[in-house]
């Protein structure tokens, strides 16, 4: 028998985004700056994930200036209006765009005066970049001379705004219920080499593919989903807090193994866009859900390497062990019965559903 | 305490200090030279965050007793570029965007930045092998390799220097790679985090935890304590001035524990003192007289009749149970051709955040609360601590400081009601920092979970039916028990409509280490179950599995477990991307490894010789002395 096999296995799954069975919101400020720059503001932010350069995107676009621009404030309960928690894969479609709606109501107010300085008319107007213009005409001047004219016309360009997601409870009975008013999708396949002397197993390949709904930043979203992927692979394979009569016995990273470089296969990503009807962004999110298919993806590879199926997390070597030890073959039978089935209702041309 | 005397140099810089003989060279870059792009993750050699060259070497600088450094020459991350401007490296992980909360980057640049010092040449397998002994919780690496790679061939001249630049913007910036801002000040180690943060006349914070996982409370004498000189304060639940009690879905945790303890490592008595080690010196005078009481560890013991009771409040020891029903599930069964069983159980898991938990509290002039924490919901910790200290909403203030991961793990107000307590009782600033062993005991944890499947299907692979009943260990405090057995009931059948389904999802409260918040909130403990019924059923059936998931996938218009109509679904078109890009070799999945064609193309990497983890365990032990 050859010592190391290989095999592949795949996850499909499902996520929503926001708060869970409840109405979810979010609020932010934003200012049209001197110089053409922007002060948003907004509730709650960064946990690393790039909220902020993403919100920096959205605030920017909307205001026809540039990322680098936008001063984001935030994170201060006594400074900004509430925008609740970072969790539940919501800040881009949550806070992005209330900082997109509060943006529009900015630029809506400078809009309103260069339209009358110019005297061409509001819908006209364009701004991106750091300039501004009017349609089918030869007005432009960059964004801070906007500014400027707009605040000697008396008027600082201020807006806000909240963003809703609707969801519903769940009826205690029987569970109804709109929980969410977004859901993504993903499916991740794994490709996976098994010692079968020593029962260790590596991950040298995940095909990660998930609807985002819009990418506001790819390579950020590229991120969340090589993050989550390896916190799968960590959860399927080492990863393991233990207590014995509550007492902790995995307490220090020596004894909490965690994946490093050396785990790390190749992640190749595939981002799919089906975009949000319900929102102006049209983004829904990724941060938790590019974690979901990764152990199953995994634990069918490890099946479809070695016949042995690792039902109980993680996956350690002493466990494929034991499994390749009391390992019975599988489902011959009932496959064969399938195919039979199968084969009887195609020549009785029945319907089999 | 007698001081020892460092010469050093440090970037570049001559130093001459006094400082306390106890200390590790970690404590003396950031505490008494204030270099604080150097972290402490962990305290014990295992992460990496605390690296810094010594004569040119990386070591662990938590590793290294500071009398060893005298006389050395130092860099740290602060020093490898002139102020205000990036090394290729740091440019390069600004590009790649291999920063995300940035705690482990600063030692990630030091190691990256020491392998190509060691071999400008390296190629991945090396790079990989010298970044062996850093962890970085968030960014799968993948992006970090990347950026070694760029900076490698930059340096060297193989790629122009323009590649570190950020890429044309087109038309809009949806969809545009922009860097990220927040990367210049957390791959130079500006970034200033809670643990990094001082304030004048602060004091340090320890906490007393127990000892017991279950346990009453006869008495607490903190007289000893309170009596030494430099303590501050002591407190205890009997200082919380309003209603005590904080959770995300049921406040039925305290501050610190009330007339008993309910796991090991939970928060008793805090003390504030001038310093550290008087802090901690405290806690040993600290005399608490506890009774044990018999304990729950295992999650169906919490079920039987005649269990301990853990809560008053929840005498069936029940924190949560969430049913969802449709359709008619023994119709579903009968119609079934086949019907698999199956049990699956998933693990408790640690978030491992690089960052500890650490905070500041201070009580500012106009007799507002401030608390800076890293925590992920300051709206509602807001909310709770208004509450339990007994002001108006507006005397209180939260500042979410620099998060250095969170994954749901800083969603509970586990430390920042303390910290406020000390800050009212002393009116000065008070800073609690967590070691990494006290994190790992005192956070929530990823919920443990057991499921029973059953699943009815056609020959033909339609489902029928699914009955799904999940048990979980929420620990001894509530948290965010509630809200995670909700998601993981709604998704618990995975993305496929099925007509006939009941589901059933329990947490139950026990004396583990609490379970609560953690990224997919319940999903993949659920779906990890779907998902492995999905391939063993495909298999029965002789069925392809993707073939068999599409046959059942929910579609625009689809019925969800609960009922709601989609209005969007997307999962054919993800199916098909995944299917392509992995070039897919379609079959049942019926052991056939042995057999693909799929196998080892180019966007695997190379299998490792030695099993990885051996690899990294055995590197992590003896890294201190390791020349990268
Ligand atoms: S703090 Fe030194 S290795 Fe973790
Ligand atoms: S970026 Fe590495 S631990 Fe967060």
């Amino acid at each position: 028998m050859t010592r190391m096999k290989r095999g592949r296995g795949m996850a499909a799954s499902w996520y929503g985004i926001a708060r869970t069975a409840t109405i979810d919101r979010a609020g932010a400020w934003a200012e049209l700056d001197d110089g053409g720059t922007a002060k948003v503001v907004t509730g709650v932010t960064e946990i690393g994930e790039g909220i902020l350069t993403v919100l920096a995107q959205i605030a920017a676009d909307e205001l026809g200036i540039k990322p680098q621009d936008v001063t984001i404030g935030d994170n201060d309960t006594a400074r900004s209006p509430e925008a609740a928690h970072a969790g539940a894969t919501r800040q881009t479609y949550m806070i992005g765009n209330s900082v997109a709606l509060a943006s529009r109501e900015a630029q809506k107010a400078l809009f309103e005066q260069i339209a009358e300085h110019w005297d061409v008319p509001f819908e006209s107007l364009r701004a991106f970049d750091g300039e501004i213009w009017a349609l089918d005409t030869n007005l432009r001047m960059s964004m801070s001379d906007a500014v400027a004219t707009c605040k000697k016309r008396g008027v600082v360009p201020v807006g806000a705004a909240s963003f809703t997601a609707h969801g519903t409870g769940l009826d205690p009975v029987d569970g109804s219920g709109s929980p969410w008013q977004a859901y993504v999708f993903g499916t991740q396949v794994a490709e996976v080499e098994v010692d079968t002397w020593t029962g260790e197993v590596q991950v040298l390949g995940i095909w990660a593919a998930h609807d985002v709904g819009r990418a506001i930043n790819p390579r950020g979203v590229e991120g969340q989903i090589e993050g989550g992927v390896v916190q799968g692979l960590g959860q399927a394979l080492m990863e393991d807090y233990q207590t014995d009569k509550g007492h902790a016995i995995t307490h220090g990273f020596a004894k909490y193994i965690l994946p490093t470089s050396l785990d790390i296969p190749q992640i190749n990503c595939t981002i799919v866009e089906d975009p949000d009807p319900k929102s102006p962004l049209r983004a829904k999110g990724i941060g938790e859900p590019a974690l979901v298919p990764t152990a199953p993806a995994i634990m069918n590879a490890i099946y479809d390497a070695i016949g042995v199926r690792i039902k109980s997390l993680p996956a350690t070597p002493e466990k494929i062990l034991k499994a390749l030890r009391d390992h019975v073959p599988g489902r011959e039978h009932i496959a064969q019965a399938a195919r039979e089935a199968r084969a009887q209702a195609a020549r009785t041309n029945s319907a089999n559903a | 305490m007698s001081k020892l005397k460092i010469e050093a140099e440090v970037n570049g810089r001559k130093i001459t200090r006094e400082t306390e003989p106890h200390k590790r060279l970690l404590d003396f870059l950031r505490d008494d030279l204030n270099l604080t792009g150097t972290k402490e993750g962990c305290g014990a050699g295992e992460c990496g965050t605390c690296s810094v060259f010594v004569d040119g070497k990386l070591v662990k600088s938590c590793l290294m007793p500071v009398a060893k450094a005298s006389g050395a020459r130092i860099e740290t991350i602060e020093g490898l570029a002139t102020p205000g401007e990036l090394t290729p490296m740091q440019r390069a992980f600004h590009k790649t965007g291999a920063s995300q909360c940035g705690y482990c980057i600063p030692g990630m640049v030091m190691a990256a930045t020491s392998a190509l010092r060691e071999n400008p040449a390296a190629d991945i397998e090396e790079i990989k092998e010298r970044l062996g002994g850093n962890i970085c919780r968030c960014t799968g690496y993948t992006k970090i390799f990347e950026a070694v790679e760029m900076a490698r061939s930059v340096i060297a001249g193989d790629l122009p220097e323009t590649v570190l630049e950020e890429d044309k913007v087109g038309d809009s910036y949806i969809g545009a790679n922009v860097r990220r801002l927040d990367a210049p000040a957390k791959v130079s180690g500006r970034l200033k985090y809670a643990a990094d943060m001082k304030l004048p006349d602060m004091l340090q914070m320890q906490v007393l935890r127990s000892p017991h996982a279950h346990a009453r409370i006869l008495s607490i004498d903190t007289s000893e304590a309170e009596a030494m000189d430099g303590v501050a304060c002591v407190i205890t639940s009997d200082d919380v001035p309003g209603t005590d009690g904080f959770g995300v879905f049921v406040h039925d945790q305290p501050i610190m524990a009330r007339g008993k303890v309910r796991h090991v490592g939970e928060a008793v008595a805090a003390v504030a003192a001038e310093d550290l080690v008087t802090a901690r010196r405290a806690l040993s005078k600290i005399k608490v007289e506890y009774e044990e009481l018999p304990g729950l560890f295992d999650p169906e013991d919490a079920l039987k009749p005649g269990a301990p009771v853990i809560h008053d409040y929840a005498p069936g020891n029940v924190v949560k149970h969430i049913p969802v029903r449709k359709g008619d599930i023994d119709a579903g069964f009968a119609a079934a051709d086949i019907v698999l069983e199956d049990d699956f159980s998933t693990q408790q898991v640690e978030h491992a955040y690089l960052e500890p938990e650490a905070g500041i509290a201070y009580v500012d002039p106009d007799d507002v609360v401030v608390v800076i924490s890293p925590s992920q919901n300051i709206t509602h910790h807001r909310h709770m601590l208004a509450e339990i200290i007994a002001k108006p909403i507006n005397k209180v203030r939260f500042i979410m400081s620099p998060v250095g991961g969170g994954f749901g793990g800083k969603e509970d107000m586990i430390y920042q009601g303390m910290l406020a307590l000390a800050a009212m009782k002393t009116h000065r600033p008070v800073q609690l920092n967590f070691t990494r062993e006290e994190s790992l005991i005192a956070s929530a944890k990823r919920h443990p979970s057991r499921v029973h499947y059953k699943m009815g299907l056609k020959w033909n692979g339609r489902i029928t039916a699914i009955e799904f009943n999940m048990l979980s260990d929420g620990g001894a405090y509530g948290m965010s028990s509630e809200g995670v057995m909700r998601k993981a009931a709604i998704l618990s059948c995975g993305p496929y409509e099925v007509d006939n389904l009941k589901v059933d999802t329990t947490a139950v409260y026990t004396n583990n280490t609490p379970s609560g918040a953690f990224r997919t909130f319940g999903g993949m403990q659920a779906q990890f179950a779907t998902e492995s019924m999905m391939d063993m059923a495909a298999e029965a059936l002789d069925m392809d599995p993707f073939e068999i998931r599409r046959l059942n996938m929910m579609k625009i218009g689809a019925k969800t477990h609960t009922q709601q109509t989609l209005e969007t679904a997307s999962l054919d078109r993800v199916l098909d991307a995944a299917e392509t890009a992995s070039r897919w070799e379609t079959g049942a999945p019926n052991v056939r490894g042995a057999k693909r064609g799929d196998l080892n193309g180019p966007d695997t990497r190379k299998p490792c010789t030695l099993g990885a983890r051996i690899k990294a365990e055995t590197k992590s032990k003896n890294d201190a002395e390791r020349v990268a």
